[in-house]
């Protein structure tokens, strides 16, 4: 039946996966940018000497790693509307995505503050520098170093999770390769045009990934791709 | 202007340094020498807090540590410290590195600090290095550059913790020569090291350590020709023959 | 009210336990399948061919660079149009076991290439042959690198499989799908589903952090 594939309807929806292409993009970026704000509020958390702030956040944390995604996505997707929370499937979608990845990122973080070898924030407190100068100063800068190529590991990583989003109708990528499968019963046509779609955002991501990380000096560190 | 009373401390159970009295002056330059694990690193490192004490006193330009009354992050602005392994910011050239503090800590105008930061890394021979990453320096330029980085701090007190050990051996006189410069400039300095050319030159007094306590001191001529103790002169016998 | 829905949700108790059992089963499966799978191709991987590595590293680059729902999807729907006819739980064990052996691969193709030549030179010298190097020498000191992030690998395939849940296979996430049609209580009903998972993966999790650890521990940390 493959013989049959039909080029001509995939032009045909090429509207379409624009739009779900260019969905994935913006809610992946506005997720991203929220699971940075989570990740560096946990890694603050993680790193106080107060249990009272460490262990709320090293519980969620765990909670995160420990359960699906999907999961998540319809604790929240069939939870918030029981706390009077009725909100847009494209907003719940962004919110679990956020939250399940703000998880990871503290970790990134987290691995990349630790990296500072001990001789560094030794050398701060000798020239007299405070807790915030030191991190400031010294810790930081390098830290976001080695950081950086591990995040955008991890932004690859919400890009593919964000197909999930297609199972809480919300109108992406993959949505859009669901669509053309039921509407004209052409599932190879709508799945290898998504497929393809998000191979273009993958093979952008892992060379901006691979081109910082030449450019910062510094070996990639493991990350969840 | 550094003075121990009675100074122990413990690592768990272990006890690293054993009542220790002992007292440097202003403008004196004393050597710390002893087997690894003598506890003599560990010592120095009290002085501007990397390490905390358990009992005793230890009084630092004027100041008793552990005092409420006393602040260290000031306190340590007026001490400089020299480690093994240099500890230079690799995300900063040299003259950042040396300038980094002054403005930050000192809050001394930038053009100011940049100025007395040229002007001490050529002092220890690097004049043609400002801009310089640590990563392209040599460790022997690296270590100049550390010495450098708290000299511009002008502290009361320089501590140096086997700032040669770390430096292959054809890198070792130039770090030497530059803490001669230093020694003979007046400044009170307090040396954990094995360079014993280094402490016949410019120290008023040897202290030996073994298994944390301070078991012989003296000037370098007695401690070198005429060592009092089994344990000095076992040391000795070690570390002459290589 | 809530004492209803508790009730309700007692009666789903077995469906609760064949999802666990169906989740177990998938990632189980697949899990040893992808990783014999996935050691075989990671040591063909670093074998020298330069055509092997290249082909296997695109292979894995096209997975890695999909949604693991999309690669359902395509096994589900386009295997039976080329004429191999199979059921949601083949379909879910082959796209978990491909998932898991690409990861793998990589895995181990990173911990062999992490023993030094040196090691590999030295058993040359003695003779051994390429099997007895690799068996005896290289893959003992790569699994060391490479049990951690092994142990990590299983927890997300466990994760990956309720994405199977997609295509109709009564695991634990599409259990408390249909649970919560009846009873509408998400928190509480997905609530219960993360447990369930949490108590499948939170122990691997402790333990990939322990070999970690240990791993790190035996390398000795440089002391500064």
């Amino acid at each position: 039946m493959l013989e049959n594939f039909s080029f001509r309807t995939i032009v045909e929806y090429l509207p379409l996966f624009g739009q779900g292409f260019a969905a994935t993009l913006w809610l992946s970026i506005v997720s991203f940018a929220g699971a940075l704000a989570v990740g560096i509020i946990l890694c603050a958390m993680n790193l106080q000497r107060s249990r009272l702030l460490q262990l709320p956040a090293k519980i969620y944390i765990d909670a995160i790693r420990a359960t699906p995604l999907l999961a998540q996505l319809y604790f929240l997707y069939f939870g918030l509307p029981r706390l009077g929370l009725v909100l847009p499937e494209l907003v719940v979608g962004i919110l679990a995505l956020a939250l399940n990845s703000g998880a990871y990122i503290a970790e990134i973080i987290r691995a990349g503050i630790l990296s500072i070898s001990r001789g560094q924030v030794e050398a701060g407190i000798a020239s007299g520098m405070t807790y915030a100068q030191r991190m400031r100063l010294v810790i930081l800068p390098q830290a976001i170093r080695v950081t950086i190529p591990p995040l955008l590991g991890q932004a690859i990583v919400l890009v593919k999770d964000s197909a999930l989003l297609s199972l809480i109708s919300v109108a992406e990528l993959t949505r859009a390769g669901q669509l053309l499968a039921s509407d004209r019963f052409m599932p190879a046509e709508g799945f290898i045009t998504t497929a393809a779609c998000y191979l273009v955002l993958y093979y952008g991501l892992k060379s901006l990934a691979a081109f910082s990380a030449r450019w910062l000096g510094v070996r990639p560190i493991g990350s969840r791709t | 202007m550094i003075e121990f009373r009675g100074v122990n401390k413990w690592f768990g159970a272990l006890h690293v340094l054993k009542d220790i009295t002992l007292s440097v002056e202003p403008r004196e330059v004393v050597v710390v020498c002893g087997p690894s694990g003598s506890g003599k690193s560990t010592l120095i490192r009290c002085i501007n807090g990397l390490e905390t004490i358990k009992d005793g006193d230890l009084v630092v330009d004027g100041q008793r540590l552990g005092d409420r009354a006393t602040n260290m992050t000031e306190l340590r602005t007026e001490i400089g410290f020299v480690f093994q392994a240099f500890n230079l910011y690799p995300h900063k050239t040299a003259l950042e590195n040396v300038t980094l503090a002054p403005i930050h800590v000192r809050k001394i105008p930038r053009g100011e600090a940049e100025a007395s930061g040229r002007e001490m890394l050529a002092k220890v021979g690097l004049g043609d290095k400002f801009n310089a990453y640590p990563s392209e320096l040599s460790g022997g330029q690296q270590q100049r550059v550390a010495i450098a980085r708290c000299l511009c701090m002008r502290p009361k007190i320089m501590l140096f913790d086997e700032p040669t050990s770390a430096l292959d051996p054809e890198m070792i006189s130039e770090v030497l020569d530059v803490m001669v410069g230093v020694a003979e400039e007046g400044m009170t300095m307090m040396v954990v090291t094995h360079e014993m050319g280094f402490a016949r030159k410019v120290a008023q007094r040897v202290v030996f350590m073994d298994a944390g306590a301070v078991v012989e001191t003296g000037t370098p001529d007695e401690f070198f020709s005429d060592p009092k103790t089994d344990r000095s002169r076992a040391f000795l016998s070690k570390i002459l023959r290589h | 009210m809530i004492w209803f829905q508790l009730q309700s949700l007692m009666g789903s108790y077995p469906l609760a336990l064949r999802g666990l059992g169906m989740t177990i089963a998938l990632s189980g499966i697949s899990l040893v399948l992808g990783t014999i799978l996935g050691f075989a191709l990671g040591v063909l991987r670093t074998s020298g061919s330069r055509l092997l590595d290249s082909a296997i590293g695109l292979w894995v680059d096209l997975i890695r660079g999909t949604p693991f729902l999309v690669q359902i999807f395509l096994i589900f729907f386009i295997l039976p149009e080329l004429g191999v006819e199979l059921d949601a739980f083949t379909a879910g064990i082959i796209a978990l076991t491909n998932l898991a052996a690409c990861f793998i691969c990589e895995i181990v193709a990173a911990g062999i290439r992490s023993v030094p030549t040196g090691q590999v030179e030295a058993a040359l010298a003695s003779g051994l042959s390429q099997w007895q190097r690799m068996r005896q020498v290289v893959l003992p000191q790569a699994m060391r690198v490479s049990l951690p992030p092994l142990v990590g690998q299983y927890v997300l395939l466990i994760k990956d499989s309720s994405v199977v849940s997609a295509i109709g296979l009564t695991d634990l996430t599409r259990v408390g799908w249909l649970v919560v049609q009846r009873v509408p209580n998400g928190l509480l009903v997905f609530a219960i589903v993360g447990i369930g998972y949490f108590v499948v993966c939170y122990p691997l999790i402790l333990l990939a952090r322990r070999l970690e650890r240990r791993m790190s521990a035996a390398h000795g940390e440089v002391q500064l």
